[in-house]
């Protein structure tokens, strides 16, 4: 396989995983992926211009704007990202707002750096309100709110993040610290301790009467006894099926959802080793098409070369030279649209100019004796004007003169029949006889 | 649990608008094509 073919095709298996990831809101992975598919191959456009979808919808609009622009600069044509830049500069005030964000949040991470963390969090805390969507500050702000244990403000950063960018490991990370610390946590703890700690009476509580007595001695033991027994018994025939069924459903659950994301995971594989697939007969048929233009000598590129070499004697004045290409191009070949005039200016120079030459290159071989040759430049001369008689006559004499009867009376005899009113019509039933 | 300092260092500046012709200047192209080409160039 063409090495060339393999990195693409590896360039849109990144890119579709890409894509996947961009759609399920994985922002920070799908930026990580399309890199690796424009390292594979530079100019595959969708890739470029998607990553400057999730870089914009993440805040960062300066790179997104460079990715759109290296995109239309590696292909001009049928882009959406024009589109896309034509958008941003359409939007009123948009781009000076998205560069006070970065310039806000560079100078707030400079802030942060040298101690002056109050500063930091009030640029930011004003620039989150223009800018939620901005993943990179809303993740410096929760930093810096953690730094002053202020962590329920840290998780609505961390939440709004999320929003965007739903699987950010630093997001995630941040937002299992602001958990274990934010006061919801604590209430949880609390209830858990309460289930177990005595309480004040409340109006609902019964009170039992004095004249209730419990059993003592050995009624007592018989009853704590008989109470065990009946335990045991309500746990097993009620408590363990129940938890029983439901562990099993807990897992058949679980098993089922892990089937399904096996099915989906398998049918994306399916669809990825289709589209492999696809490419690679693609590729193939491209190898195929690419050898048979440039082996078969009726090919495009033969065509093209010939009419190079006819241009080039033209160039060096050598009709003879261009007249001799000429008869052996295919012109049919070269009407696709990119040099039609130049092709067409030559078969209209050969119409007039072409076809003298070849005839008088057939007297000379003729005069020399050389019939074949004498033939060969006639029959050309006739490619270019088919209703020269007198080239037909001539071929005529130059089989006469070389002995080959046969050949010459067909030629006569075409003049004869097919050209009855021309000069050479008489001149052709004398050379043949009758 | 978070060591700040540490975790400042993950926060790279944001690009700014002014900023993208030179960003652009700067990106590295280079490709897997590329990379092949000039390894058969200098064989």
């Amino acid at each position: 396989m063409d090495t060339g073919m393999r990195n693409r095709q590896i360039s849109n298996a990144y890119y579709n995983v890409g894509l996947e990831k961009a759609k399920e809101r994985d922002l920070t992975g799908a930026v990580q992926v399309l890199k690796k598919s424009l390292r594979f191959h530079k100019y595959q456009t969708d890739a470029r211009n998607l990553l400057g979808l999730v870089y914009h919808e993440m805040g960062e609009v300066g790179a997104a704007l460079a990715q759109w622009i290296i995109s239309l600069n590696l292909q001009e044509e049928n882009n959406l990202a024009e589109g896309y830049l034509k958008a941003l500069q359409n939007a009123s005030g948009y781009l000076d707002m998205a560069d006070q964000a970065a310039k806000k949040y560079n100078q707030s991470l400079h802030y942060a750096r040298n101690d002056n963390e109050d500063l930091a969090v009030l640029l930011l805390m004003r620039m989150v309100e223009e800018m939620p969507n901005y993943v990179k500050a809303q993740q410096l702000l929760a930093l810096l709110y953690m730094h002053h244990e202020d962590y329920t403000k840290a998780g609505r950063c961390l939440f709004q993040a999320m929003k965007v960018d739903r699987f950010s490991p630093l997001t995630q990370r941040y937002m299992t610290v602001a958990k274990a610390h934010t006061g919801k946590a604590e209430v949880e703890k609390r209830k858990l301790k309460n289930a177990f700690s005595h309480r004040q009476m409340q109006d609902d509580d019964i009170i039992l009467p004095p004249s209730y007595k419990e059993n003592t001695g050995l009624q007592s033991v018989l009853n704590i006894l008989a109470g065990l027994v009946m335990g045991v018994v309500v746990v097993f025939f009620l408590v363990t099926p129940t938890i029983r069924d439901s562990i099993i459903s807990k897992y058949k659950e679980e098993i089922r959802q892990g089937l399904e994301l096996v099915n989906q995971k398998s049918l994306q594989i399916d669809e990825l080793n289709r589209k492999l697939e696809e490419a690679s007969e693609a590729q193939q048929e491209a190898e195929s098409s690419l050898e048979a233009m440039v082996n078969d000598s009726g090919s495009v590129i033969s065509q093209y070369q010939r009419l190079a070499q006819i241009l080039q004697a033209y160039r060096s004045e050598d009709m003879r030279t261009a007249v001799q290409f000429y008869v052996e191009t295919d012109f049919s070949v070269l009407a696709d649209g990119v040099l039609d005039e130049i092709a067409s200016w030559v078969q209209q120079d050969m119409a007039v100019n072409g076809y003298p030459v070849l005839e008088q290159m057939g007297d000379e071989a003729a005069a020399r004796g050389n019939t074949d040759q004498a033939v060969n430049y006639y029959q050309k001369s006739l490619q270019i004007n088919g209703g020269n008689i007198g080239v037909i006559y001539k071929i005529g004499m130059a089989y006469k003169n070389a002995g080959n009867v046969d050949q010459a009376n067909e030629f006569f005899g075409e003049i004869i029949m097919n050209h009855s009113d021309s000069e050479y019509a008489a001149q052709a039933k004398e050379a043949r006889g009758f | 649990m978070l060591d700040f300092e540490e975790e400042l260092k993950n926060f790279q500046p944001s690009m700014e608008i002014g900023n993208v012709e030179d960003a652009i200047g700067r990106e590295d192209l280079t490709d897997m094509t590329d990379l092949m080409m000039e390894l058969l160039n200098n064989k």
